[in-house]
């Protein structure tokens, strides 16, 4: 359990139901939801507060937390980049009846496609051992699974650390989803 | 009682004439609930506004310079530009337009409808000036102009004009609220072919792609150290039919590397609709070349 999470007394615990149909991003959303101190429900259980990757579910009554949604009449309206911090704020101050807006009206706007310099880049192996650990799994399982050895897979986790600037697996399965989505061409 | 003489006095004199000049080249376009956007005059029975900025319905309210009020509907959008064109349904005088060149450190006037037929003004200066970007919708830019002025939500999608009076393109937000301007040398290229055809038509595969590094031990037959890795296929697309799968790594178009997208990104322009393109890749570990007809992408 991370440190905030032991911080945490229950009854500032929250029950959080994460919506998003990208699974790679809803895992990572799950994982920042936990990481803050809350517990994370089915979608169909009862919960405290919705987080939606994008729009919300039609229908949806309880309090909700957009990342990236326009719908106005939802309680939260985050950038679909908010930082952990950001998001745990949003949903403590959903849950108590406010509601959270940005101060500037258009966060996103138009804007230069980005495209990921070339020392950057993931490889395909890079990319399925991102896949495994954005389900929550150990070396030891990703080991097993693309079958090679476990200091292959430290040796892959390290360099996808280093490519994506990030500290922990969750943080870097937050960054890669952020940037898939950032640099996905439709073509 | 103000000195003729004074400079500041002449200089604010002379932003009031260009202000009330450029009345004649907004409109507010209303988004109901009281609000409004700008939309620029740009030829007679032709509003040019910002895409973004536009929510998706098929006919706006205008208010027209003087407060006239009339329905204009909309005959075309790109996103991959920002550039949304109304036709109103009485045709609005246009002012006579002419294109001016940004420059970094100039000053700027930008200029807004306030919803009842006037104008509201905005000053500062060129922040930059820059070369031609793509934007993430894929579309091409000619020049990078960004402002150092603050513009409210109303005043998005109007006229911004250098001290001279030409205009140097039409204001939209970029990221973060940044203010920048499409270039008048954008809207010139692209409103003769939205009011043709309603859209500006694009070339189309089929295909969600991502940038990936090539693994090492295929780095010297691909001859190249990045390509676009296929993350999905549409199925019955051009290339599900040429047999691309999810996996696949495009490593280049027609001979063009596909280690960035903008490289490759002109060869899916309107003229590219259904000419047959070689497009080599990696495939389970062996670099082969497939042919797809490359058809027209339908509207997002």
């Amino acid at each position: 359990m991370s440190e905030a999470a032991t911080r945490l007394e229950p009854r500032e615990r929250l029950r959080v139901a994460v919506h998003g149909v990208d699974a790679l991003r809803r895992a990572a959303l799950g994982r920042m939801v936990a990481e803050a101190g809350h517990v994370v429900v089915g979608p169909k259980d009862i919960a405290d507060v919705v987080l939606a990757d994008g729009d919300a579910p039609p229908g949806e009554v309880r309090p909700v937390v957009t990342l990236g949604g326009a719908d106005d009449s939802l309680s939260a309206l985050l950038p679909r980049d908010a930082d952990p911090s950001q998001i745990d704020a949003a949903i403590r101050a959903v849950a108590a009846g406010l509601i959270v807006r940005l101060p500037v009206t258009r966060e996103t706007g138009f804007g230069a496609m980005r495209e990921t310099e070339g020392h950057a880049l993931l490889t395909p192996r890079e990319l399925e051992v991102l896949a495994a650990l954005a389900e929550g799994m150990t070396n030891k399982a990703i080991a097993r699974r693309l079958d090679i050895s476990l200091h292959t897979v430290k040796f892959h986790v390290e360099s996808l650390f280093r490519k994506l600037g990030a500290r922990t697996r969750t943080e870097a399965v937050a960054k890669a989803s952020e940037r898939r989505h950032r640099e996905t061409i439709i073509l | 009682m103000s000195d003729p003489t004074d400079l500041l006095v002449q200089f604010s004199n002379a932003l009031v004439a260009r202000a009330a000049a450029a009345n004649n080249a907004v409109a507010a376009i209303r988004l109901g609930h009281g609000r409004h956007v700008t939309g620029m005059v740009w030829r007679s029975g032709v509003v040019v506004a910002s895409e973004q900025a536009l929510p998706r319905r098929e006919e706006f309210e205008l208010v027209a310079p003087g407060g006239s009020v009339v329905t204009a509907k909309i005959a075309g959008r790109d996103s991959s530009t920002n550039i949304a064109i109304l036709k109103p349904a009485e045709s609005i005088a246009a002012p006579t337009i002419v294109a001016g060149e940004a420059q970094t450190g100039s000053v700027a006037l930008a200029v807004g409808a306030d919803g009842t037929g006037g104008a509201s003004a905005r000053l500062g200066l060129v922040n930059l000036s820059g070369p031609e970007w793509h934007s993430s919708r894929g579309g091409l830019i000619d020049r990078r102009i960004v402002l150092d002025i603050r513009l409210a939500g109303r005043e998005e999608g109007g006229p911004v004009f250098d001290t001279a009076g030409a205009c140097l393109g039409m204001s939209t937000f970029g990221p973060r609220g940044q203010v920048i301007v499409i270039p008048a040398a954008t809207i010139e290229r692209i409103v003769p072919q939205l009011a043709k055809d309603g859209r500006i038509a694009r070339g189309w595969l089929g295909v969600a792609l991502q940038a990936v590094a090539v693994p090492d031990a295929l780095r010297e037959s691909a001859d190249q150290s990045s390509g676009l890795m296929v993350m999905s296929v549409v199925e019955n697309g051009p290339a599900a039919q040429a047999g691309i799968v999810a996996g696949d790594i495009i490593l280049s178009v027609d001979g063009t590397p596909a280690h960035r997208f903008r490289r490759i990104a002109r060869h899916f322009g309107s003229d590219s609709i259904g000419r047959k393109a070689d497009i080599r890749l990696i495939r389970g570990g062996a670099v082969m070349t497939v042919q797809t007809t490359i058809a027209e992408r339908q509207a997002a």
